[in-house]
């Protein structure tokens, strides 16, 4: 490896073990990493490869269940780290190794006042006065872009935004100048927007001091984004490492070929071919294969695998791999890399819609007009003796949609823009307070509960969460036939029969009809409610976040299924993600949302295009694309959202808008203006000069 | 279908019984409350005299068991001041603890999951209304609620024969249940209030589901566990309130064999005469408590963990 | 905070209002004639039942009648007892009312300190030997029917090691019974007081401790004290400014809604011990038939719980800035 001079971490052989009843259990074996002072490597995984036990194992803490097996080694400059007690851990914690916690919410004592929990840290590394202590905490809150940092310091972390309480974990591990700082997740769970100013305050913060960074994800775009060496983690054990660059353009595993392969980009559609995706679920921690880890699923899969497992070799430009085949693996790929090693299926040709607005192709489905859900606030004791009414939440407030037969209408913003509000007033999960329904021309009732079977079966969900979304005491084959027996009238044989098929469908083998949902992975899970939802034959089908708590490898095989069945049935989806790629690979329409309104709705490639809305741009600008040589201005945004109860007069987006040209944002609504081809951008700036200002964000060539 | 969701709890209650086996606390607990049961069950079979006031034996003989010997004796727990044997009065007595805390308990259980399961899928001010009158009659004490009741219940003259006599009767099963309804009742509210939100629930609500079919077939089997560990808890305390009921004179009259009584009876005065009269009702009141609470303690654990 | 305070006091007043009407109807609409049961049952003349329902204005609606009785309560009038001839309900009341504090306060000061530091040990050893041993006592010994450890602590205690020689120079320290005149001072009653607020503390240790137990399990996994350790801070301060603080807060409510507990437990105690309290009051008006004292009992004892549990959540919003206060 390129080791030159001292590294600030060594870590070798490093086996991490998990008791669970009375049996030790090796949740991450012969973990290796070398760290330079101001590096920053990067440790991807999905959920169970062992990547955060790795996160704590460096950091010497483990819970009361997990040990360090004897045999590795964790050396943190001249400090082997092993061999240290706990009180002497704590002197390197307190000053020289930091660590920052996924989910700040979490991670900040509810009770004491962020000042109080910053100064505790400081006070712990140095052994200075209040006084000192204080101005030192000040210039750190500056550092970290936290506005009004006195008053900061005076709140309780519930009174912040979740932006801000990230920036006050990272300031409390670099208030002590750490020579290594170990990030688990850290904008996991944050919006886009607010993920992109974090990864851009990281950097900054990072290139001004000697601290070396373990930064560790999930995320590719990430980790393309921020690191310079990269380990992937799988099942416990590295796959691969290299530099950012090597990783992206020359996978040497079949994992991390598949990984990189199977998140889509940002204007890459299913129009031009299915998503490549990883067959099966990673192997259980307490069933882990003699051989590869990663043979069950592996294209390349030869007897071998199975038998032996690969060591961790050695490549001569300083790259680990840990593979049998991966010399076969040694070609350069494409810049994006469409291998066919998980097979390209180009898709027959889909009608490709010409207008949104004018209705070339495909009737309209639905119609939505002027849709408004207010939640009423209750009035606190001042209003009630004034006879105030206070004004309620308008989480949805005025929308016109329509969506098309057979179609994909994305509706992307960020939480809290009412996005899933609007997705349950039209399932009628929630009543409108105002605006109107239409479902081929006919009205639809306000809640499921006045609804006839007839529209009842013509509208279904898929939701976001597959841990909730079955029934704990249903097996998948209940779960299926209910709606066939319910919503289409089957007889129970002929139910049966039929949700075999269905299981088919979404190819789940028939022996899965008779478990029950925890013996199912979580994309297993979301296939069945696909199924489920599939059940009633229905013409539109919501589909709320759906894949947005499986891992990216299950993630791509759930949207090419969610493309293939669309093509067979002819449904339309209303495809609802904060993650603009997920929806751009799937819809034909996009609809950008923000606190309660739309601002931009356009055919999908031209959402990616200019003329944006200045907040699209700021989203489309904040994609961590997975490609470490795609590099654009970003374009931040703050990360107070206004609250959907007191919103902005005029444009609701003017107190964050990068474009804002005056007063008029302030006072008055914006038109919407009409650019080609039905692309509607809601806003006071002309769409020419929009075009004129900004520049591609996402190069033509991805485009497709 | 129904059979599947049963099969489906049943391994749910495997993972309890093997969990419970882990703790050998929580497994003595059941294997005593099963011996208790037993008791309760076959009493008059298992009892050397099955007539508990059968006076014809000598007074005052004091315990005959030799538990180094492993033999019972005559009179294992010794006669009390009457000539009853304490013995025979001690098993006979399990049954109507058992009957009155059991069945006294399942009514509750019964009634107050259906009430909190209606309130916590109804919602809105009905929901409201009931869960804070429910709050209101907790903030009396069980102890007092009862003794009013049953002091009041108790002067009432009824015919004999008549439905007031029959509930006279049962005042304190009656009163068991009726104190423990709310309680039952905000349990399963709560985890119907969680389990509500879920996905799987709305899912149901989307495909037209009636209130009925999803309070029922959706809601119930994921409330059951948490309805276990309170019915478990609810027993301990019934029993734990039948005891203390009897004691203070308000339960069982003479000269039944009711544990409490039995203690009361034998206090004072009289316990410098025939201390075992008094020591082995409360001995078994003693064991049967903690019994039972070993055994609801590992419920509750077991259900935990498996959720 | 004003919001929250407006809300707890309109539950605090609602929640009284249930009570008081469940306590004054359950006279009411049980089956037979109240006026009856008060005159004594069945033996008594209809001249005597037709005397008792006018002066307790039984012959008015009922909800008349509940509004006379409120009102009637919150004016301190009572009634006179039957049980007890010639003295007021308030008055008997009153006096056994400071002495069921006496014992409660013994047993509150004796227990709260103790359960917690039990439950703070068995939380912070979670599943070792110092858990185990602590829950087996709560569990076993403590959650015994008080009648059950009373009659011990009388009959082995008191009687049995209180006739020793070495309890003998202590003397008076060891009373068999607790059956002191009800009028005695503080400093008179307190060597009756400790037996039975020994066992009332027996009864409170189990519900404190195992709350409080789970509590700092709950609180030592929170992520937020993981981030407290990895500061470098002492362990010890972890413990206590991130673990206890947040576990014991709760505490705080659960040591006032635990008054509800004593005075389930204390009905029995005093009973058991004859000692001159509330509870002991409550049985014999019960035994005697005096409904009268018995309402106006349960009464005083609902108000003296609600204003427990109003200070309780009160005090808990002050401290927890968690609580939505806006």
């Amino acid at each position: 490896m390129n080791a030159t001079g001292q590294n600030l971490l060594e870590v070798d052989h490093l086996t991490i073990s998990y008791r669970v009843e009375d049996q030790w259990i090796p949740a991450v074996r012969d973990f290796r990493l070398q760290l330079q002072p101001r590096q920053i490597v990067g440790l991807v995984g999905e959920s169970g490869s062992g990547k955060s036990t790795v996160a704590l194992a460096l950091m010497h803490y483990l819970s009361s269940n997990g040990r360090v097996e004897s045999g590795g080694r964790l050396q943190f400059k001249d400090e082997d780290l092993l061999r240290k007690s706990n009180a002497e851990m704590r002197q390197l914690w307190a000053k020289r190794i930091k660590f920052v916690p996924q989910n700040a919410s979490a991670a900040l004592n509810p009770s004491i006042k962020i000042g109080r929990q910053v100064m505790e840290a400081l006070k712990a590394a140095d052994d200075i006065d209040g006084h000192e202590a204080y101005k030192r905490m000040m210039q750190m809150f500056h550092d970290v872009n936290l506005v009004d940092p006195e008053r900061v310091a005076e709140r309780y972390p519930h009174e912040l935004s979740g932006g801000m309480q990230q920036r006050v974990t990272i300031a409390m591990a670099l208030i002590s100048n750490p020579e290594l700082l170990i990030m688990d997740e850290p904008t996991t769970g944050l919006d886009v927007t607010t993920e992109a100013v974090i990864l851009d305050l990281v950097r900054g913060l990072i290139a001004e001091r000697d601290t070396g960074v373990v930064y560790i994800t999930h995320n590719l775009g990430v980790v393309a984004q921020l690191c310079e060496r990269v380990l992937v983690l799988y099942a416990g054990e590295i796959m691969e490492e290299a530099s950012v660059l090597d990783l992206f353009q020359q996978p040497r595993h079949p994992y991390t070929l598949g990984l990189v392969s199977s998140v889509p980009r940002p204007g890459q559609s299913k129009r031009a071919a299915q998503l490549q995706s990883i067959a099966g679920n990673p192997p259980s921690l307490t069933r882990i294969p003699g051989g590869c880890v990663f043979a069950e699923r592996c294209p390349l899969v030869i007897d071998l695998c199975r038998e032996r497992k690969p060591p961790l070799e050695s490549l001569e430009d300083g790259r680990l791999v840990r593979c049998h085949r991966w010399e076969e693996l040694s070609q350069p790929l494409p810049p994006t890399p469409t291998s066919h090693l998980y097979g390209e299926h180009p898709r027959h040709q889909m009608p490709t819609i010409e207008m949104v607005g004018g209705g070339a192709n495909g009737e309209t489905l639905m119609q939505v007009s002027d849709l408004t859900k207010h939640f009423p606030v209750e009035r606190n004791l001042r209003e009630i003796l004034g006879r105030i009414e206070p004004s309620p939440i308008r989480a949805v407030d005025g929308v016109d949609l329509q969506l098309r037969a057979g179609q994909t209408l994305g509706l992307v913003g960020e939480s809290g823009s009412g996005k899933t509000t609007l997705a349950r007033l039209i399932i009628g999960l929630e009543e409108r307070s105002g605006g109107s329904l239409q479902l081929l021309g006919l009205d639809v009732r306000n809640s499921v509960r006045e609804r006839s079977q007839d529209v009842l079966s013509k509208l279904q969900m898929v939701f976001q969460n597959p841990q909730n979304s079955l029934n704990p005491y249903l097996s998948v084959r209940q779960a299926i036939r209910r709606p066939l027996i319910k919503l289409r009238g089957l007889s129970a044989e002929a139910a049966d029969a039929e949700a075999l098929a269905l299981l088919a469908r979404v190819n789940l083998r028939a022996e899965y009809a008779e478990r029950y949902p925890d013996e199912l992975s979580g994309g297993e899970k979301q296939r069945v409610a696909i199924a489920r939802a599939f059940a009633s034959d229905p013409d539109l089908i919501i589909c709320d976040e759906p894949v947005s708590a499986l891992d990216v490898s299950v993630q791509s095989a759930v949207l090419n299924l969610l493309a293939a069945l669309q093509d067979d049935h002819g449904s339309a989806y209303l495809f609802i993600s904060h993650n603009l790629s997920v929806v751009g690979y799937l819809a034909d329409t996009i609809a950008v949302m923000y606190l309660g309104q739309l601002f931009e709705v356009g055919e999908a490639r031209e959402l990616f295009q200019p003329p944006y809305h200045p907040y699209t741009e700021a989203l489309v600008s904040a994609i961590p694309v997975p490609d470490p040589l795609h590099a654009t201005e970003r374009i931040l945004l703050s990360d107070d959202l206004p609250s959907a109860q007191n919103l902005p007069s005029g444009c609701r987006f003017h107190t964050r808008c990068p474009r804002k040209i005056g007063e008029i944002c302030e006072t008055d609504e914006p038109p919407w203006r009409q650019g080609g081809a039905g692309h509607l951008i809601r806003c006071h700036i002309p769409l020419e000069e929009l075009t004129a200002a900004q520049s591609d964000l996402i190069p033509l060539d991805e485009v497709v | 279908m129904r059979a599947l969701t049963i099969s489906r709890l049943s391994v749910a209650f495997g993972r309890t019984a093997r969990t419970q086996l882990r703790h050998p606390q929580s497994a003595a607990g059941t294997l005593l409350v099963a011996f208790f049961l037993i008791l309760a069950l076959f009493g008059p079979q298992l009892a050397p005299h099955s007539n508990p006031n059968d006076q014809s034996h000598d007074v005052r003989v004091p315990p005959t068991l030799d538990p180094g010997a492993l033999q019972l004796g005559e009179h294992p727990f010794g006669t009390d001041r009457l000539g009853r044997d304490v013995y025979s009065r001690v098993i006979l007595g399990a049954g109507s603890i058992f009957r009155i805390a059991g069945l006294g308990t399942l009514l509750s259980v019964i009634l107050g999951s259906a009430l909190g399961l209606f309130m916590g899928y109804q919602g809105g001010w009905v929901d409201e209304l009931i869960g804070r009158v429910i709050d209101a009659l907790l903030a009396i004490p069980a102890l007092l609620l009862a003794l009013v009741l049953i002091g009041i219940i108790r002067n009432l003259d009824f015919a004999a024969g008549s439905w007031q006599a029959a509930l006279a009767d049962n005042v304190i099963l009656l009163v068991i249940s009726l104190l423990y309804i709310p309680i039952v009742a905000r349990v399963a509210r709560s985890t119907t209030l969680d389990i509500k939100t879920r996905e799987f629930v709305e899912a149901a609500q989307i495909r037209g589901e009636s209130q009925f079919y999803i309070i029922f077939r959706e809601i119930l089997p994921s409330v059951i566990p948490s309805l276990v560990v309170e019915a478990s808890l609810r027993f301990s305390y019934a029993i734990f309130l039948v005891a203390s009921l009897g004691f203070l004179g308000f339960g069982a009259r003479p000269p039944s064999p009711d544990w409490g009584l039995m203690v009361n009876e034998n206090r004072g005065g009289f316990y410098q005469l025939t201390p075992w009269a008094l020591e082995f009702p409360a001995l078994a009141i003693a064991i049967l408590v903690i019994a039972v609470n070993l055994m609801s303690d590992g419920i509750r654990r077991a259900v935990q963990k498996g959720s | 905070m004003l919001q929250f305070l407006r809300r707890r006091f309109l539950f605090f007043f609602f929640t009284y209002l249930v009570s008081s009407l469940t306590i004054f109807f359950l006279l009411r609409i049980l089956p037979g004639d109240p006026a009856r049961v008060i005159a004594g049952g069945r033996e008594a003349t209809e001249a005597q039942v037709a005397e008792i329902r006018e002066a307790l204005g039984l012959n008015a609606s009922l909800p008349q009648q509940y509004v006379t009785w409120a009102a009637d309560f919150i004016r301190g009038e009572w009634g006179d007892t039957i049980a007890f001839r010639g003295a007021m309900n308030r008055d008997l009341i009153m006096e056994r009312s400071v002495n069921s504090a006496r014992l409660a306060l013994v047993a509150l000061l004796m227990s709260a300190p103790l359960a917690l530091a039990l439950g703070v040990i068995a939380g912070l050893f979670e599943n070792k030997l110092p858990d185990i041993l602590i829950s087996l006592l709560t569990l076993s010994v403590v959650s015994l029917p008080e009648f059950v450890t009373g009659l011990f602590l009388i009959n082995i205690v008191a009687l049995r090691w209180g006739r020793s020689e070495l309890a003998a120079s202590l003397g008076w320290w060891f009373p068999s019974s607790s059956a002191v005149p009800a009028n005695a001072s503080f400093a008179e009653m307190l060597p009756a007081l400790w037996l039975p607020a020994f066992a009332a503390t027996l009864v409170m240790l189990a519900y404190i401790s195992r709350l409080t137990r789970a509590g700092v399990i709950e609180e030592l996994k929170r992520d937020y004290v993981r981030t407290a350790a990895l500061k470098g801070i002492p362990w010890r301060m972890v413990i206590w400014r991130h673990v206890l603080r947040n576990a014991l807060l709760p505490t705080v409510t659960v040591i006032a809604l635990s008054i509800s507990w004593l005075v389930s437990g204390l009905v029995v105690i005093e009973y058991v011990f004859g000692f001159p309290g509330l509870g002991s009051l409550l049985i014999a008006a019960i035994e005697r038939r005096d409904l009268l004292l018995v309402q106006a009992i349960a009464m005083v004892t609902v108000t003296v719980i609600l204003f427990a549990n109003l200070f309780a959540d009160v005090a808990y919003a002050l401290l927890n800035p968690r609580v939505e206060l806006a």
